[in-house]
């Protein structure tokens, strides 16, 4: 497979590789006692085996954002009018429809492998290249998929939580699935390997990563002030909404209050 | 005594006023309800008040222990540290807990833009509760999903859980929380942290 790659592909995969060497012999957390029934099932929750190595890598991705990515976002959302910004996203949403489309159909979800294929006729026709969606406005409103939440429903658990600089927090199956995703089956991909000059997978890149940094900002920077441990605030938050998503959006089961209660918000005895 | 017609008029205001509070308490018993009081009293007496900040965080502190069962969010976010924990520390942990929200929440009442909340629906949920659906309308017509976990008390619905976009309040804090008591010298470790974080808040509210 390496062969038919360009060469800025195959250092990326040598890149990945490297990445995860370092992860297999870099430290992994530390699982508490079996007698410490809290701190056990705590961790079993976080499922974060190599803790101490993420830490590091969201530090340093912690400073890259400070210096570039949040900056350069910030200023887009500073100086681009809002429907120009929307008119971005939506565009680029309407771009990776294949990556949708491949998705719902893998899952056998064809009422939503409908839904991609007509969203995409009508926007890229009516809404002007994808800039406008109008089949939102028409009652058939945009949906998120990729390989990670295809192989999720196929019963594949994440393995660990992973934190990449620049890639941020994802999971051996979502980050992987993210590489498979962007580099096979995005039509900007093909468009590349079909000798085409370099420069567009790049901005294409780019504006697909400032505009998702500009679209969370609000929502990040407010978990960062709010939280006393950012990484694991970040880690919880992340989770749940990569949960919704794999889960079409449908509420979430109860959580487990692990003392054999039915309903974890019961009624606090003092309370009584 | 003549009672002028600008009496009359108080008078009969005051007297439906009475009248309508007597009714009044009945959103204590619909899911829907309740949530669009909670929103509707935060922005009248909180976001669109024009008082100061340390008063909105006062007002909402009163708003929020009316609405949310908030010794059964704080039991639920210890979850099991909860049963090694002194009682001492139990009872420092909820009063921390009220602060840390109250505060939180205050930080950003002055970024009002005039967003308006709409209840959809809501659906049964775990014993005696509901889960109401509702949704935040932005300024720049993006809308994100707010549902609401409601459980009922002896004097109504109570809020214990708000989930944005599929990221529930009462878990993220259960997990931040827990790393830090494993990390951070127990529970002692945690109530220390968020005492500094909640003075923190408290000094630059002021």
């Amino acid at each position: 497979m390496l062969k038919i790659l360009p060469h800025s592909q195959k250092f990326i995969i040598k890149l990945l590789f490297g990445a995860a060497l370092t992860l297999v012999i870099s430290s992994c957390a530390t699982k508490p006692p079996a007698s410490d029934l809290a701190a056990r099932s705590a961790f079993k929750e976080n499922n974060d085996r190599l803790e101490p190595f993420n830490r590091a890598m969201f530090d340093v991705d912690q400073a890259i954002d400070a210096v570039i990515f949040r900056p350069v976002a910030w200023t887009y959302r500073e100086f681009v009018p809002d429907p120009v910004r929307r008119g971005i996203t939506n565009f680029l949403r309407n771009l990776r429809s294949p990556i949708t489309l491949a998705s719902d159909l893998l899952q056998g979800n064809v009422d939503r492998a409908g839904q991609t294929i007509g969203r995409f006729v009508v926007n890229t026709t009516i809404g002007v290249l994808g800039f406008a969606d109008i089949a939102a406005d028409l009652g058939t409103p945009y949906h998120y998929e990729d390989l990670g939440q295809t192989l999720a429903t196929w019963g594949l658990k994440d393995g660990s939580y992973l934190y990449l600089p620049v890639i941020g927090p994802t999971s051996f199956r979502d980050g992987f699935s993210q590489a498979l995703d962007t580099f096979l089956i995005d039509p900007v991909a093909w468009y590349n390997y079909a000798d085409n000059p370099g420069w567009v997978r790049w901005a294409y890149f780019g504006s697909v990563y400032i505009d998702a940094r500009a679209n969370t900002m609000t929502a990040t920077d407010e978990l960062k002030a709010s939280s006393i441990d950012h990484y694991a605030s970040l880690r919880s938050a992340y989770r749940q909404n990569r949960e919704k998503e794999i889960r079409n959006g449908a509420p979430a089961p109860l959580p487990s209050m692990t003392n054999g209660e039915d309903d974890p918000f019961a009624e606090a005895p003092a309370n009584k | 005594m003549m009672i002028s017609r600008r009496d009359f008029a108080t008078l009969s205001v005051a007297c439906v006023a009475v009248s309508r509070s007597a009714f009044a308490q009945d959103w204590r018993n619909s899911p829907n309800a309740l949530v669009e009081k909670f929103a509707e009293k935060g922005i009248t007496d909180i976001l669109g008040a024009a008082i100061s900040q340390r008063e909105k965080a006062d007002r909402f502190r009163v708003l929020f222990k009316d609405f949310f069962d908030i010794p059964s969010i704080g039991r639920f976010v210890l979850a099991r540290f909860a049963r090694t924990a002194s009682a001492e520390e139990n009872e420092k942990f909820a009063m921390l807990f009220e602060d840390v929200i109250v505060y939180t929440w205050s930080r950003r009442f002055g970024e009002y833009k005039g967003q308006t909340l709409k209840v959809k629906d809501n659906t049964p949920d775990g014993n005696d509760g509901a889960l109401v659906n509702s949704y935040i309308m932005d300024n720049d017509s993006q809308s994100f999903a707010v549902a609401w976990r409601l459980r009922k008390r002896a004097a109504g619905y109570r809020v214990v859980d708000i989930i944005i976009e599929g990221v529930s309040m009462a878990i993220t804090y259960r997990q931040e929380y827990s790393t830090i008591i494993q990390q951070n010298g127990g529970i002692g470790g945690l109530l220390a942290q968020m005492q500094k974080q909640v003075d923190e808040m408290k000094a630059k509210l002021a």
